[in-house]
């Protein structure tokens, strides 16, 4: 598989200005990635607020600069692009929000909204348009005629569709999205996940979701990127990483999402502030495990398919079981079978 | 077992455009000291101003009915001053998002201490002293330090520490956490919320946990009532509802949560979307997006009944099981 996207040493500071406008450091934002999304390839940026993983997913759009590093797509370094240049790729890519309150025009119908990308990068001639917004919104699942009604007249999961209709809406190769499902409901938020599942494997989208939710990860992608503190932690194969996770993190992590009653005590403490990370490994100062040399020197992320960026990966007691109480039985699969419907599911009527 | 608050029948009225807004219809259940009763449900369904019609925080227009009695007093009959007294003394609440309940021009150890003046006649420096100390029980570190820093000093978690600290200084019967983590990181959640399991278990205080997050109830609850469009539709222990719910909603929404099923296998989808309360459905008010649904279904609103001892569920269906037989 050949990468369409790749980043290489990503690095963004945002400087911190005092009451009087002077420069007091600076938020470290993201401290050196470096990732690979392969063509048809869902990856999962996963952390906790402040990890860098939004201000990552600017970047790899090139719609912030950094300040270190290349992201290249095809081929091509976006931060070495003329304005022209990225403006016509940008057709390529696209990214979702997590509110779709925001990130919808009010002022706009749906037709409106769907149809500006078709008309920004000239996907169909005009008299065609119609017919695309349409197919377009069938294609998430909401019924055509809904085309001449206002953001405020949807629900949140349908607005949410209205925003992946208009992504989808200029043919791109690569969406990020960012929280795509965290403002929903649950109920509502399984309607989305089924969508934008079908809509990879339908596509062949390349898709890169953002997301503190690990079980929306877990549900979604190949791939899983675990980010603290503006670095990666740990990185490989979405089963591996989330079923036998390596780095201390990434544990504490997973036996922090309740469901799980992890018998183990959570980790202490709150993330350190990103204008003064910590030395050494970042988690060093919540890690169990800390040694003298977790303190001082930096560890990097290693080689092979699932990397971690541990000193003590390799000698660390092997990871509480987490029962699933959420599992349930066969009875309740066989209840919630008939909640499974084979394709998306129309939209209701606002 | 002691029960601590008993809530039977209780509806809640709005009058929105001339019209009645019927927000909760008859919603009855109780909770016993050192209890947790988590109430779950998604927006709108009714488990937040439940929780605000216990503690008597609605506004004027609301027109509430029905029976609260704490420790068997009636609430609902005692002037709106008899219940401020109770509020922060006999019950207590802590809210989603610590930084809109904290006063930002107080100290952490004034807001604890305050609670402690008026509630139990504490003079100002017994009280500073006694907020520290509560302040070091829910494991603020470096407690002295931290009581005389004010909110905006504080991070997410210790914010909420502090909101915990208040709520429980003068050990009340009841204390009401609506959404008390979903403001905040997954590894800090999981420290309050085991802190919040540790406070019931030395202090006996009845708890209601209102919350969005099955996992925090499945990891916290003791019973659960499952609410859904102002009604309660299935309650039952925790462990009872979890492994074999009586009603749909119930079975549907412990699907939707996607968790360590199989890469690619489609969530549970509810169909649909909640009704709209100015115009509810006329029977049963899930059944329009309910698999199971029959014409009964649609006609006549089904009563919470029991299916097996301890365990209700407002279904006509229920118990499911010969729903599965027949299918």
């Amino acid at each position: 598989m050949s990468a369409l996207l790749e980043a290489e040493g990503l690095v963004k500071r945002f400087p911190v200005r005092d009451a009087l406008g002077r420069r007091a450091g600076a938020v470290h934002a993201v401290d050196g990635v470096s990732l690979s999304v392969a063509q048809g390839e869902v990856l999962g940026i996963v952390g906790e607020s402040g990890c860098g993983k939004s201000t990552l997913g600017r970047l790899l759009l090139n719609l912030i600069t950094p300040d270190a590093g290349t992201v290249r797509f095809s081929g091509d370094d976006l931060t070495r692009l003329s304005a022209s240049a990225l403006r016509a790729r940008r057709r390529d890519m696209q990214l979702i929000f997590q509110d779709p309150f925001a990130s919808l025009d009010p002022r706009m119908t749906v037709e409106q909204a769907v149809a500006e990308p078709l008309r920004l990068h000239r996907i169909v001639p005009r008299a065609q348009e119609r017919d695309r917004v349409a197919e377009l919104l069938s294609r998430v699942g909401l019924r055509p005629e809904l085309a001449r009604r206002w953001p405020h007249e949807f629900s949140g999961g349908q607005r949410q569709r209205i925003a992946i209709a208009r992504a989808l809406a200029s043919q791109p190769k690569l969406i990020i999205g960012d929280e795509p499902v965290s403002a929903l409901d649950v109920s509502v938020q399984a309607q989305v996940v089924n969508l934008l599942s079908d809509l990879i494997r339908d596509l062949g989208l390349t898709f890169v979701l953002i997301s503190h939710d690990l079980g929306v990860v877990r549900h979604v992608a190949d791939r899983v990127a675990v980010m603290y503190l503006g670095r990666i932690v740990e990185q490989g194969p979405a089963e591996d990483v989330l079923s036998a996770p390596k780095h201390p993190y990434t544990r504490a992590l997973l036996a922090a999402v309740p469901g799980h009653g992890a018998k183990a005590p959570p980790i202490e403490g709150d993330v350190p502030s990103p204008i003064a990370p910590p030395p050494g490994c970042r988690f060093h100062t919540r890690c169990p495990f800390a040694v003298e040399r977790c303190r001082t020197d930096q560890p990097a992320l290693g080689d092979g398919l699932h990397r971690v960026a541990c000193h003590l990966a390799d000698s660390l007691p092997p990871p509480a079981t987490r029962p699933d109480r959420l599992a349930g039985g066969e009875r309740l699969r066989r209840l919630q079978s008939f909640f499974r419907a084979p394709g998306p599911l129309p939209g209701a009527p606002a | 077992m002691t029960t601590v608050l008993e809530v039977s029948g209780l509806t809640l009225d709005f009058r929105q455009d001339g019209r009645n807004l019927r927000v909760l219809d008859g919603v009855s259940f109780r909770v016993e000291a050192g209890r947790t009763l988590a109430i779950v449900g998604e927006s709108g369904c009714g488990k937040s101003v439940t929780s605000l019609a216990v503690m008597g925080l609605l506004p004027g227009t609301a027109r509430v009915g029905g029976a609260i009695r704490l420790g068997g007093r009636e609430l609902t009959a005692l002037s709106a001053e008899e219940r401020r007294k109770l509020r922060g003394g006999e019950m207590a609440m802590i809210f989603q998002e610590p930084m809109t309940s904290l006063n930002p021009a107080f100290t952490a150890g004034e807001q604890v201490a305050e609670a402690l003046r008026l509630h139990q006649g504490l003079d100002q420096g017994a009280a500073f002293a006694e907020a520290v100390r509560m302040l070091d029980r829910v494991r603020i570190p470096d407690a002295a330090r931290r009581a005389r820093q004010y909110p905006h000093q504080l991070s997410g978690g210790m914010r909420q520490r502090v909101m915990i600290a208040m709520a429980l200084a003068c050990r009340p019967r009841l204390l009401i956490a609506d959404e008390p983590t979903t403001a905040l990181d997954v590894t800090v959640q999981a420290q309050i919320l085991s802190l919040l399991d540790e406070m019931k278990r030395e202090t006996g205080t009845a708890v209601i946990l209102v919350t969005h997050d099955l996992g925090v109830v499945a990891d916290h609850a003791d019973e659960v009532a499952v609410m859904y469009a102002g009604r309660i539709a299935e309650q039952a222990a925790a462990a009872t509802l979890f492994a074999s719910p009586e009603h749909p909603y119930t079975a549907g929404l412990l699907g939707a949560a996607p968790g360590e099923g199989a890469r690619g296998e489609r969530l549970a989808s509810i169909e649909g979307t909640v009704p709209d309360l100015r115009n509810p459905p006329p029977g049963c008010r899930f059944a329009p997006r309910c698999p199971f649904a029959i014409v009964h279904c649609h006609n006549e609103a089904p009563p919470l009944a029991e299916v097996a001892p301890g365990h209700v569920s407002a279904c006509w269906r229920a118990p499911l099981d010969g729903v599965l037989a027949a299918a």
